[in-house]
């Protein structure tokens, strides 16, 4: 067999990658086949599975209910919808608020002297190596009622002797916005970097020679240069979190559900985890879908994940 | 760039070495939610002879439920390690434990998951001759969700109730359907219990709280979903962090909880409202598969023991059901035992008792009831 | 012109974005020297010196004053086993993930062979799903697995399979792989073949090629990996809470746990110490750049 492997380039390439195959079928595929079979089974009454072959979980996730109000024999439910509609609207506002926030940040440590970069980059990664249900936490602290950010503003309008009523900002949709942006930024900082650190300063240079004021050299030059970075970041923060569930939690009070927190419920509280099961396919699915149609427009941006 | 790599491998090493090395201590940290309790504390021997022969034993209960002194002293007496996992809904401890491939010894489920368990088979009878059967006090025993005590033994007991800022909320709630009071809006926080919301609200229509009529459950959550905007947040991890901050002002809570928060800021009261509260139990049992029942028998013995037990008064304040640890510290830890005795949190009412009620499973309409919380949460 | 010429626009943005960053990080340093034990309202600094003295729920006098809480971290038995158990985890999958992961890169970018195609989606799929689907996922078939084989096999009592450490560390691996191999791939993409034909051409064979001239410079993709890979287990939560067994809590289980309850600014010292070590790390990294540059 030493032999086979000396000789024959393709088997080489096959052991080389066995374990890996090893690992994701059996890690990955295989569970994912498991909850696929266990999402077309019925819930039995102590909230077991009862194996066979039916679709009403997923008719009941999109809303084709039997129970109807005014006697029809089936009608739509929006319920689950919604709240599918609720994650897909939270993933996208953090998506768009990160990237916002994220370009400004990589731009100047890309055009800053490269001795400093890696200074300005590790900075960025420490807050990610505390614990990330320790950082959701502070932004508890933070937000409270009586908090430190009422507690500052607080303090600063008794120097001017104005009266202040706190903020409500904690248990609120806000605060979930602000712990989703919190906690992926920084996973959107370095892959928009990492794509603009490649552009060359003589880019720059030949723009600006060429009479582009700042704003076209962004547009027409920085821009679509850094798009493969931008791309790559919206995937590593889009999809975690469509199935976040702390956050959520912990900021919003459980006030909202959303796909995460459904999901979760149905293995815990609802002892359903047919209908959990089927929850977690269909999320995967529209993953998928947006992913798929994304980098189809803007490409998967591996380039830039080069070191 | 090599010895980049070699300076990071070692600092690796270095800190799990030293952080390894820390572990050391023996001295019990204070639990949280203790008062300081003077001297130190001395382990009692066990009063019964079950030998021993395992070397470890694997407790899967609630957070915040089991005082440290027991631990050190068990290893002390027995020679047993303990690993102590944790979980905070009994929803989380049932789905673990019907997964399968879990290998714990004792577990701590409420009452109305106990039937639910024996039927999946979750759960061995217990040998009553090997615990101190006569430490516990007969109201707690052979109750309806185990007659005879086959399964399980009493733990803590209590109840789910209104807690209000007495500072804060000028016209003070009597009853679940004072909740429903426009001046409560944006300051109320409710337990994550969709039995006991739903439950609460069935109550207040007069219907039984453990119903499974589709008719009934719709009114409910019609009434439900006027309420539900008016709750600030849903917690039922710890209700008294929002409640002692400031957040909130009221709210449902259970008994721990609002005994803390009394102990925090005495302006806090904790009220049994006119529909009757929710009454729970919490209880020993034992998983079908536990691998160290010699180590299970002698802990539940030892723990509850007079001399033990009174430690749940220092540190986790519920209806004790141990009569001998309630013996033990009205001549021996006079101010815990007065502390218990003179709050209603505590030492409950008859009448509150008489007039609760207690939650049981519902079988096939546990969707049906995760659907209405799922739709009142949900049309936000 | 100045190459690094930021207009004012982009530093103000910048600052803004770093203070946004570090605000939380700021507040759980500060709270973890806070007198409060309940830590939900700052309460002042421990001034005293000596045995431990409490007003309330105020903590007024301690042996190492203002560290209280540090010194209470280091007595902490559960927090120092939920480290241990974290760094075990991290640092054995970190190793047979990057392992596994340059060889699955070697693999994807030189050869062609019968799996390729499916080898590459099943490499995509752990970094687009949702870590709930596949924390469920690897539960439902462990529990399954588990049962089977106990009752085929007989197994009982201590000697049985349950999810624990194991588990959890082959879960690590699976997800940490797909990471390790894009990285590595990309570095591989860049590399010139040309190289290794001239070292071949100079005599060497095929192991020696790669050894001296394709291993040490796809080093530094390997080792990015590697890193990837290890923050990644570290902070892990929703996977190893679906994975995890009896005495195999991780610090992000502990302190999800420690969550529900009053949380005492034990957690705000363990942070504060996580801090101060990786930024001494970052410093003699620096240092030792400076050096080699």
């Amino acid at each position: 067999m030493l032999k086979r492997f000396r000789e024959n380039k393709s088997f080489q390439g096959t052991i080389l990658a066995t374990p890996t195959l090893i690992f994701m079928v059996g890690l990955l595929i295989i569970p994912l086949l498991l909850t696929m079979v266990i999402s077309f089974g019925t819930r039995s009454a102590d909230g077991n599975v009862i194996y066979g072959f039916s679709l009403h979980n997923y008719a009941r996730m999109f809303g084709i209910s039997n129970e109807c109000p005014n006697g029809q024999s089936t009608c739509f439910d929006p319920l689950y919808v919604q709240i599918l509609w609720r994650s897909l609207s939270l993933a996208f506002n953090t998506t768009v608020l990160v990237i916002l926030l994220a370009y400004p940040l990589s731009y100047f440590v890309a055009r800053s002297h490269p001795k400093r970069r890696n200074t300005f980059l590790f900075m960025v990664l420490v807050p990610l190596w505390t614990n990330f249900v320790i950082r959701v936490y502070a932004w508890m602290m933070l937000l409270r009622t009586q908090g430190v950010i009422n507690g500052v503003i607080g303090w600063m309008a008794g120097l001017f002797g104005l009266h202040f009523v706190p903020f409500e900002m904690l248990y609120t949709p806000g605060a979930v916005l602000v712990g989703m942006v919190y906690e992926f930024l920084p996973f959107m900082i370095l892959p928009i970097y990492t794509s603009l650190e490649k552009i060359e300063t003589a880019l720059y240079e030949a723009a600006a020679d060429l009479g582009a004021n700042p704003f076209r050299t962004f547009l027409k030059v920085t821009l679509p240069l850094s798009m493969p970075g931008v791309v790559a970041g919206t995937i590593l923060v889009f999809i975690p979190v469509m199935g976040t569930f702390i956050v959520s939690d912990l900021l919003g009070g459980k006030q909202v559900v959303l796909v995460g927190n459904l999901i979760q419920r149905q293995f815990l509280d609802a002892r359903d985890p047919t209908f959990g099961s089927a929850a977690s396919l269909i999320l995967m699915v529209m993953t998928l879908i947006v992913t798929y149609f994304y980098t189809r427009k803007f490409g998967f941006g591996e380039e830039i994940i080069s070191v | 760039m090599k010895d980049k790599i070699m300076k990071v491998f070692v600092m690796v090493i270095l800190v799990s070495l030293l952080l390894t090395a820390c572990s050391g201590g023996a001295k019990p940290t204070t639990s949280p939610g203790a008062t300081e309790v003077s001297g130190e504390f001395v382990c009692p021997e066990p009063e019964s002879d079950i030998q021993v022969t395992s070397k470890e034993l694997n407790l899967f209960v609630w957070t915040e439920y089991i005082p440290t002194e027991w631990k050190t002293c068990f290893t002390e007496k027995y020679g047993v390690t303990i690993n102590h996992d944790e979980y905070s809904s009994n929803e989380e401890m049932y789905a673990k434990l019907n997964a399968g491939g879990s290998n714990y010894d004792l577990v701590q489920p409420t009452d109305y998951i106990i039937g639910l368990m024996i039927r999946q088979g979750l759960l061995q009878k217990i040998d009553l001759s090997k615990v101190p059967m006569v430490n516990f006090n007969p109201s707690y025993l052979n109750l309806p969700f185990d007659p005879g005590n086959q399964y399980t033994l009493p733990y803590e007991a209590g109840t789910d109730a209104i807690i209000y800022n007495s500072d804060k909320v000028t016209t003070p709630p009597t009853s679940f359907q004072d909740l429903w009071n426009p001046e409560y809006a944006g300051r109320m926080v409710f337990l994550d219990d969709s039995r006991v919301v739903i439950g609460m609200t069935l109550l207040t229509l007069g219907y039984d709280v453990n119903t499974k009529d589709t008719k009934q459950l719709e009114e409910a959550k019609i009434k439900l979903a006027t309420l539900i905007p008016n709750v600030k947040l849903f917690d039922s991890d710890s209700p008294k962090t929002a409640l002692i901050a400031g957040d909130v002002d009221l709210g449902i809570t259970w008994t721990g909880e609002a005994f803390t928060a009394q102990q925090e800021n005495p302006a806090f009261k904790y009220v049994y409202p006119k529909e009757g509260a929710i009454l729970w139990q919490d209880n020993w049992a034992i998983p079908t598969d536990a691998s160290h029942l010699d180590a299970a028998y002698a802990w539940i013995s030892y723990t509850s023991q007079g001399n033990m037990f009174w430690l749940m008064l220092r540190d986790f304040t519920y209806i004790n059901p141990n009569q001998a640890a309630l013996d033990y510290a009205k001549t021996n830890q006079a101010d815990l035992y007065n502390a218990y005795i003179n709050s209603t949190i505590t030492n409950v009412p008859l009448d509150a008792i008489a007039n609760g009620h207690r939650i049981e499973d519902v079988g096939d309409a546990t969707p049906l009831y995760d659907q209405i919380w799922t739709e009142v949460k949900g049309g936000q | 012109m100045n190459p690094y010429r930021r207009s004012p626009f982009i530093r103000l943005s910048t600052i803004l974005v770093y203070a946004f960053l570090y605000a939380p990080i700021l507040v759980l340093i500060i709270f973890a020297f806070n007198s409060s034990r309940t830590n939900i309202l700052f309460g002042g600094f421990i001034t005293h010196f000596g045995p431990i003295k409490m007003v309330g729920s105020t903590v007024v006098q301690s042996p190492c004053g203002p560290f209280h809480w540090f010194c209470e971290l280091a007595k902490n038995r559960d927090v120092m086993g939920a480290t241990r158990n974290t760094l075990t985890v991290a640092i054995i999958s970190t190793i047979s993930s990057t392992i596994i992961g340059t060889l699955a890169a070697l693999a994807m970018q030189r050869y062609n062979f019968k799996l390729k195609t499916f080898t590459q989606i099943s490499l995509y799929i752990p970094i687009v799903i949702p870590e709930i689907v596949m924390g469920i996922g690897i539960l439902v078939l462990f529990s399954q697995l588990f049962t089977f084989l106990n009752g085929f096999l007989g197994i009982t009592g201590d000697a049985r399979l349950a999810m624990g450490l194991p588990t959890v560390i082959v879960s690590h691996i699976a997800f940490s792989i797909p990471f390790v191999t894009l990285v590595v791939q990309a570095r591989l993409q860049g590399f010139d073949k040309s190289i290794e034909e001239a070292a071949m051409d100079l005599g060497a064979n095929e192991l020696t090629t790669f050894w001296r001239v394709t291993f040490p410079t796809i080093l530094p993709g390997i080792l990015s990996g590697g890193l990837l890979a290890f923050t990644l287990s570290l902070d892990d939560f929703v996977i190893t809470f679906f994975t995890t067994g009896p005495g195999a809590t991780t610090l992000p289980i502990y302190v999800y746990g420690l969550l529900r309850r009053i949380i005492t600014p034990q957690v705000n010292a363990l942070s504060t110490v996580w801090v101060l070590i990786v930024f001494v790390i970052m410093l003699l990294l620096q240092r030792s750049q400076k050096k080699t540059n």
